[in-house]
């Protein structure tokens, strides 16, 4: 038997000691510090959390409660004291859609249905949108009304749309409430997908919240592969360009050259795609884990031959809700070939809009909205030839739309989006120059070349990969996750890279 | 066996094993994967000057360097220039406005009677980059005390893409000589630290201004190149002003010489040298002679030691023209990365660099700025980078020693862990995330603060001048000593 003061020595050595400051930082709500998947504290928090878990998997309520409970706490530690609106939404939500579902009168159905709506837009519109409108109200009508200091509830955009797609599918009768208050709130604030998405859809959701509890060994080997991939896609791909050139470039264009706002807008694509895609693989991952399934949310999207399909594999939750709830309801084509320009038109605008309380992001829809009605116009009559020559130019010219429409999305304001345009813009062929910088950011650049080449791997490789690790042990798979664990940790302990002063 | 264990108990198993296997290789293998060391290319731009004293400071004995700061806990006592002594200082709390009292007089005289004009020169970093701080507080003092025009500009400018006082463009073909990395220039430096050569003859080496978008800068006043001693008679110097265009001769007779362009002031024009070559050019002037100008001579990579390879006898020219009447010196950045937190030799060359500015520069007095904060990585994460306090501890003692006055912007940005919170807590940031340089807002936070001290020493100097008893007969020389003397102020 190992001598219990061995395994407290072993802990200070290899933790450290733990005072109750420590400890106390672990569970209270800290506005800089907020619980992401990628921490060691998650990693800890999710052990204690999993292994009760697994205690309680035969039962239903006492699972549920539980697992709302870590939730809000999750929820806290990232929002502090709005853990409480998202109480409140889900309590009006599940009444609601309990008066529509128990309501034959359409009328009726069709009030609360509003009521639901304008509570739930209002808030989203409170919380995102004030500032914008008051702006633009000053800037409109010369006024000077004050900007008001309100605080973004993490995730509020992300569980808003769930709940509504809960209220709409109960009004248009596709899907039925759920059988408890408690099992409505498990839903909404699943934590796995609770601040960044995937927007589960309720009819997707909820139906699993009824089934036995079940993990296949495929499951299992998915959800690892997936964490697996989700780390090192955001806390080391996205996480170190971003801080060590990206940011820098898009924070004052004009003190780089051509080639490094070039880079720079190349390394935000791939960086916006790993921050986002990493995460999501992360949450469907542990949600797997856990017993549940989440919709895939993005599929290598840079490889799409046109915006449309670009929009089929990015943030695929997101544009099928979109879709559904906003485009099918606008009328979606079912109006005529005008009005549905006009809804694929407005259905990005407002989509654009969804991403931040700011002109740029709805000029960024805006682009977007044309390139997918233009291809719409122009796929009626041109039907271009398939092959691989064909495919690469449209990929090669997809991605190079959808890279520049993310300059408006990254830029702090138009002002800045022009300037690196205009600087790429002045880029002349001197490979010689190209040569020097890319050997200054020799790490960034190697890890911008990474994250391109796993994007554009061909999928047999991936499936290759994802065998290979499905038939490693199980304690091999520990060490692959552990060794993980360590490249993530050796990338955040490195620190900022010095500023680096060309002169050509 | 798999198939017997539910795949949740599989779940726990690899997370606890994969976390305590984490634990083993964290002490097992490297910290850090990706090395902060820059590789060593003739196109990054390192101070040579700074190089130097470093490694000599390496050759030197260390046990030497241990002896302890004797200013730390005396008040500092100034003795009176012109009938006004500043209240004595605390060490730790030193301005050393007494220092700028000639500085503060003519500010006084040009904010009372309209008389004389306030001339600045800002030594920087890449922190004063594209004229970043320097533009603001240029432009605090125009607003306060009147004057147009951005001052001196170069020829070229590594930074002149980034720059909004001034749209700045110029041909590819300038010969460039900069005093951070060039020994013996052809022709003595500038007062810009730069010597530029026109010497390509196939095609016309040129330089475009366009007044920015500053109140007081949306001018070119009084557009006035400056250039230096050459044999070549040839020279030409062709201006076009929108359809306009001028021919000049250049005569480089003297060892500085000007000529002016308009006596008016400009919107934009093109300078082009024909058949100049050999001919040192420095730059262009421009201002409106009236109120104060702020000229920004920044440098990345610029410790501020290559300002020691000044030649007295141009930079005396260059006084005759400008009567500089403050020096800022914002440096630090630079030197704080080299593995050691004793700086008494940048100490030293400081003293002397400050020294020698008065010997090219009679009459002007000397403002030291404290390096900024500087955030670095110790664990996973952002705290003040621990050479910053060492550091700004030197260049307070230097300050003191070479009778200059001390702005601690470490401190007025709030001091420990300042820089992370401008990087990561204010809304908007104020810094980038290289944790060293200050943005756009950042720059505008800095020059009001820096304008800040100035006003604070300037309204105590308004005060006590009007309450002076004596008129003074002649100025004290040495005008600094501390109540116990310490044997190494002189």
């Amino acid at each position: 038997m190992i001598p219990l003061f061995n395994f407290n020595q072993w802990i200070d050595q290899n933790i450290g000691t733990i005072t109750w400051e420590q400890v106390e930082s672990w569970f209270v709500f800290d506005i800089q510090k907020p619980l992401l998947f990628n921490s060691a504290l998650f990693l800890g928090l999710f052990l204690v959390f999993y292994f009760f878990y697994i205690l309680t998997q035969k039962t239903h309520r006492l699972r549920i409660a539980y697992v709302v409970a870590f939730s809000l706490f999750f929820y806290y530690k990232s929002s502090g004291i709005f853990f409480l609106l998202i109480i409140f939404s889900s309590v009006l939500d599940y009444v609601i859609a309990k008066l529509i579902y128990e309501e034959e009168d359409n009328f009726y159905r069709r009030f609360y249905l509003v009521v639901s709506l304008v509570v739930n837009l209002g808030l989203l519109g409170y919380f995102k949108y004030t500032n914008f409108f008051i702006d633009n109200t000053n800037l409109l009508f010369d006024r000077n009304f004050e900007f008001q200091d309100i605080i973004l509830p993490v995730g509020i955009s992300f569980y808003t749309f769930q709940t509504l797609s809960y209220t709409i599918d109960v009004y248009r009768k596709e899907l039925e409430p759920t059988k408890s208050f408690m099992d409505f709130l498990f839903f909404v604030s699943f934590f796995p997908q609770l601040v960044a998405g995937p927007i589960v859809r309720a009819s997707d959701f909820i139906p699993q919240i009824y089934k036995r509890l079940n993990l296949t060994k495929e499951e299992f080997n998915t959800a690892l592969f997936l964490i697996i991939g989700g780390l090192l896609k955001k806390a080391v791909i996205s996480d170190y360009i971003s801080i060590n050139f990206v940011d820098r470039v898009f924070d004052a264009p004009n003190s780089y050259t051509s080639f490094e706002n070039l880079m720079a807008s190349y390394g935000y694509a791939i960086q916006i795609y790993c921050d986002f895609s990493g995460y999501s693989d992360m949450a469907i991952g542990l949600a797997l884990l856990m017993g549940f399934w989440l919709p895939p949310n993005f599929r290598t999207p840079y490889q799409s031959t046109s915006v449309t399909e670009f929009w089929r594999r990015w943030h695929i939750s997101l544009s099928s809700w979109l879709r559904d709830y906003l485009y099918i309801s606008l009328g979606g084509n079912r109006k005529g070939k005008f009005r549905t320009y006009v809804n694929l038109f407005l259905t990005m605008l407002l989509g654009g809009l969804w991403h931040g309380a700011s002109w740029k992001f709805v000029f960024w829809g805006v682009l977007h909205g044309l390139a997918l009605a233009v291809e719409r116009y122009f796929g009626m009559f041109i039907k271009l030839p398939k092959n691989y020559f064909v495919r690469t130019i449209q990929v090669f010219l997809t991605f190079h739309f959808v890279a520049f429409c993310w300059l408006f999305f990254r830029a702090k304001d138009f002002h800045t989006a022009f300037e690196i345009m205009f600087n790429i813009g002045e880029m002349t062929f001197n490979p010689q120059q190209w040569l020097i910088i890319a050997q200054g950011y020799q790490n960034v650049f190697l890890l911008i070349a990474i994250g391109f080449i796993w994007h554009f791997l061909p999928n047999n490789i991936i499936k290759l990969l994802q065998k290979g690790f499905d038939a490693t042990p199980l304690v091999g798979k520990a060490i692959v996750l552990a060794f993980v664990y360590w490249i993530v940790y050796a990338t955040a302990s490195a620190g900022p890279q010095p500023f680096i002063y060309f002169q050509f | 066996m798999g198939n017997k264990i539910s795949y949740f108990f599989q779940t726990l198993a690899v997370i606890f094993i994969s976390a305590f296997c984490f634990l083993f290789l964290k002490e097992v293998l490297p910290k850090r994967i990706f090395s902060e060391s820059q590789s060593a290319s003739k196109n990054v731009v390192v101070d040579s000057v700074l190089l130097e004293a470093v490694a000599l400071d390496e050759k030197m004995d260390s046990t030497a360097q241990i002896a302890l700061d004797t200013f730390k806990r005396k008040k500092i006592v100034f003795e009176q220039i012109e009938g006004i002594a500043f209240p004595p200082e605390e060490y730790e709390q030193y301005k050393g406005f007494q220092f700028l009292i000639p500085f503060f007089e003519k500010l006084y005289l040009l904010e009372t009677e309209q008389k004389g004009d306030i001339r600045i020169a800002y030594f920087g970093d890449s922190m004063t980059d594209g004229d970043l701080i320097v533009q603001d507080f240029r432009s605090a003092m125009q607003s306060k005390y009147g004057g147009k025009g951005v001052g001196f500009v170069s020829i070229t400018s590594e930074s002149a893409g980034s720059r909004s006082s001034i749209s700045h463009h110029y041909s590819g073909n300038w010969k460039t000589q900069s005093y951070l990395n060039v020994k013996r220039p052809l022709k003595p430096f500038g007062v810009n630290g730069h010597v530029f050569f026109a010497n390509d003859t196939l095609s016309n080496p040129w330089v475009n201004y366009k007044a920015g978008q500053g109140v007081h800068t949306s001018q070119l006043n009084n557009p006035t190149l400056f250039y230096g001693n050459s044999d070549n008679q040839e020279g030409e110097l062709i201006v076009k002003t929108g359809k306009d265009t001028i021919v000049k001769k250049l005569s480089p007779e003297k060892l500085l010489n000007t000529l002016a362009i308009s006596n008016t002031a400009l919107k934009s024009f093109k300078a082009s040298f024909h058949k100049a070559d050999s001919i040192p050019i420095y730059g262009f002037n421009f201002d409106d002679g009236k109120g104060v100008h702020v000229d920004n001579f920044s440098n990345r990579g610029n410790s501020g030691l290559p300002i020691s390879t000044f030649n007295v006898k141009l930079m005396n020219e260059f006084q005759e023209r400008f009567d500089y009447d403050l020096i800022i010196l914002h440096y630090g950045t630079n030197v704080l990365n080299y593995g050691s937190y004793n700086y008494d030799w940048y100490e030293r060359s400081m003293t002397r660099v400050v020294n020698h500015l008065k010997a090219c520069f009679p009459g002007v007095t000397v403002l030291v700025i404290s390096t900024a904060d500087k955030a670095t990585k110790y664990d996973l994460e952002m705290k003040t980078d621990s050479a910053v306090i060492p550091l700004t501890m030197a260049q307070r003692k230097y300050a003191v020693q070479s009778k200059a006055g001390y702005f601690n912007l470490f401190e007025a940005m709030g001091g420990d862990g300042s820089m992370t919170k401008w990087v990561e807590e204010e809304v908007p940031a104020l810094a980038a995330k290289d944790y060293t340089h200050f943005n756009y807002k950042g720059a505008q936070k800095v020059a009001g603060l820096l304008y800040q001290q100035i006003q604070t020493g300037y309204t105590q100097y308004k005060e006590m001048r009007k309450n002076r008893k004596t008129v003074p007969n002649q100025a004290a020389v040495d005008s600094v000593s501390s109540k116990t003397t310490p044997s190494n102020v002189q």
